[in-house]
């Protein structure tokens, strides 16, 4: 019993990062309507920029910080200077530049890190694990699961409750018109580019200590990201948050039954989703 | 008559291309060549022809590069048997995920296809006692076949060709039958191509599955050509690369993707000697031709023949 209460908080952890790496691919979806195939190295910048920033003594929170600003200013420019250039033409060469750019990414990091890859220990604070009464719990999970959340609430806040957001949502829902109001749409696609890839870095960040990182480690991530959205539905913004906790959940509980097919489940809950033709939790709009 | 007189020049131009290569390069770089475009023409059925941006080709690749070496090494099978395994294999796999998939558009259909496979690849990289995961599978022999000795590195390119010529007249066909002309209706507009009575999902699967024979061939005589299966074949890397041969060639005929598949091998070639990290200059490359030759190479001809054509006009 206490086996699964262990394996459900992992999973929400794991599942949070799931949910925080989807709604950033779900927000560039729905400003861009273009699958972000450089989503994964975007995480792996992440994930290296709080390695460097934790190695040169900086508090892990600061660390965090700097991983959701350096890929926040990548996509900042993957926007600016490429897909807003390439506006016009077909869907394809949006994708195409994309993969080209990821690859790029990757191989730049594997240039200054290497390739064997690495990790790093949770601060004193966040390492061991904390005694609940009835079980121990590794005190990052739930550093994990929380710091997830908080980022979801405030992407939730930030696109729900203040101006940017409502313009962001309307530029979502209705383009051309938000374009007509005079605002500026290619700054508004731009910043949520931004916000998007940033969230992949602080995924890439908060996993770190949890799974270490290699150049190319994001890429499973972003499959199940996309995942994560078919299964949310793409009509809707926080699909892909419920979506990521479950799947999260469930492959967690999986590994106490089949450690190796666990993440084999997800593909097969996807499977079995479209096989039932349905659109996913929150449908399409 | 001028159409087939056009697809006869294209069809020579296309022999003169597996005839010219190995004696204007070395013979092991045309083969790749060869090998790599019958992947990249099956790939612009379904991305050209069909409008299905299919960003998961690398599976149907893989699956028969893993099928017919496994056939071959620990199957005992001949090479006629073990590339009939392939092509079936690459046919039925698209069939299914094809079957799951091909109602799905635009984006959903791009992220669906790179999401299987990737889970072709973890299948492979965790199924490791069969398919050797990460390291790859080895010790592949290129069996006899009708007194021919395959080892020659000459005969093998020559068995590649013929079949390389094949698999383009093949395709051109389809392209160019009413099956191709229903795939392309539906891609400009496939609500009035099903009022007019034809079924869409029907013709895009069956047009998924050839497309999935074809990358199992081009997969079978992969492995055949190297001996070896490496993991990198069935990964999304390889379904990027694929798309940028089309993309890069043109989607507009089938002999623009073999010009993308030379201009692919040949730059992997020259990078990797160039430096080890050739994958950041092959990206750099890919987002400098997404600037440059948004048309791709042919449509790149195309408009400097307008150019010369008005030229011409304005001195006449």
């Amino acid at each position: 019993m206490t086996l699964v209460a262990a394996q459900i908080v992992n999973g929400l952890a794991i599942g949070m990062l799931y949910a925080v790496m989807a709604l950033g691919l779900s927000i560039i979806k729905g400003l861009l309507n273009v699958p972000n195939f450089a989503h994964g190295a975007l995480f792996a910048v992440g994930a290296y920029v709080c390695y460097t920033l934790s190695t040169i003594g900086a508090p892990f929170a600061v660390a965090l910080l700097g991983a959701f600003a350096a890929s926040a200013i990548v996509g900042l420019l993957i926007e600016r200077l490429g897909i807003a250039n390439l506006a016009g033409s077909s869907y394809l060469l949006q994708v195409l530049f994309l993969f080209g750019t990821a690859l790029v990414i990757e191989q730049s990091l594997v240039l200054i890190y290497g390739t064997t890859g690495v990790s790093l220990v949770p601060p004193a604070l966040l390492s061991g694990a904390a005694n609940l009464g009835f079980m121990f719990l590794p005190r990052y999970l739930m550093f994990c699961a929380l710091v997830g959340a908080l980022a979801i609430v405030a992407v939730w806040l930030l696109i729900e409750k203040t101006k940017i957001g409502s313009r962001i949502r309307a530029g979502i829902e209705r383009r051309e018109m938000v374009q007509c109001l005079g605002i500026d749409i290619g700054m508004l696609l731009t910043l949520g580019f931004a916000l998007g890839a940033g969230m992949a870095g602080l995924a890439g960040g908060i996993a770190l200590p949890l799974l270490g990182a290699n150049a190319t480690s994001g890429n499973d991530m972003m499959a199940i990201a996309f995942v994560v959205l078919v299964l949310g539905g793409l009509g809707s913004l926080y699909g892909a948050v419920v979506a990521g906790i479950l799947i999260g959940v469930a492959q967690s509980l999986a590994t106490l039954v089949a450690p190796a097919a666990s993440t084999l489940l997800i593909y097969v809950i996807m499977t079995a989703v479209l096989l039932v033709g349905s659109k996913g939790l929150f449908g399409e709009r | 008559m001028a159409s087939i007189n056009k697809n006869l020049l294209a069809l020579a131009a296309v022999v003169l291309v597996a005839v010219a290569a190995p004696l204007v390069m070395p013979i092991s770089i045309a083969n790749e060549i060869i090998v790599i475009a019958i992947f990249a023409m099956a790939t612009n059925l379904v991305i050209g022809v069909a409008g299905l941006y299919s960003f998961g080709q690398a599976m149907f690749f893989g699956a028969g590069a893993y099928l017919a070496g496994y056939s071959l090494t620990a199957g005992g099978l001949g090479l006629v048997p073990s590339m009939l395994i392939a092509i079936a294999g690459g046919a039925a796999l698209a069939g299914i995920i094809g079957a799951l998939i091909i109602r799905r558009t635009g984006f959903y259909f791009m992220m669906l296809t790179f999401a299987f496979n990737q889970m072709a690849f973890y299948v492979v990289l965790v199924w490791s006692g069969v398919t050797g995961g990460e390291d790859g599978m080895a010790g592949i022999k290129r069996p006899a076949i009708a007194g021919f000795n395959l080892d020659d590195r000459g005969t093998f390119y020559a068995v590649c060709a013929v079949l390389f010529v094949a698999s383009y007249i093949v395709l051109r066909q389809i392209k160019n039958s009413p099956l191709g002309l229903v795939l392309e209706a539906a891609k400009e507009n496939p609500r009035r191509t099903t009022s007019l009575g034809y079924s869409v999902p029907a013709a895009q699967l069956t047009a998924f599955m050839i497309a999935g024979a074809f990358a199992g061939l081009a997969g079978a005589l992969y492995v055949l050509l190297y001996r070896f299966v490496p993991i990198d074949a069935i990964s999304w890397v390889m379904s990027g690369n694929v798309v940028f041969m089309v993309v890069i060639g043109g989607t507009s005929s089938m002999f623009g993707p073999i010009m993308g598949a030379a201009v692919f091998v040949w730059l992997q070639g020259l990078f990797s000697l160039l430096w080890a990290q050739w994958a950041l200059l092959f990206g750099l490359f890919i987002i400098f031709v997404v600037f440059t030759l948004r048309g791709g190479l042919i449509e790149l001809f195309e408009r400097l023949a307008r150019l010369r054509r008005v030229r011409e006009a304005s001195h006449g």
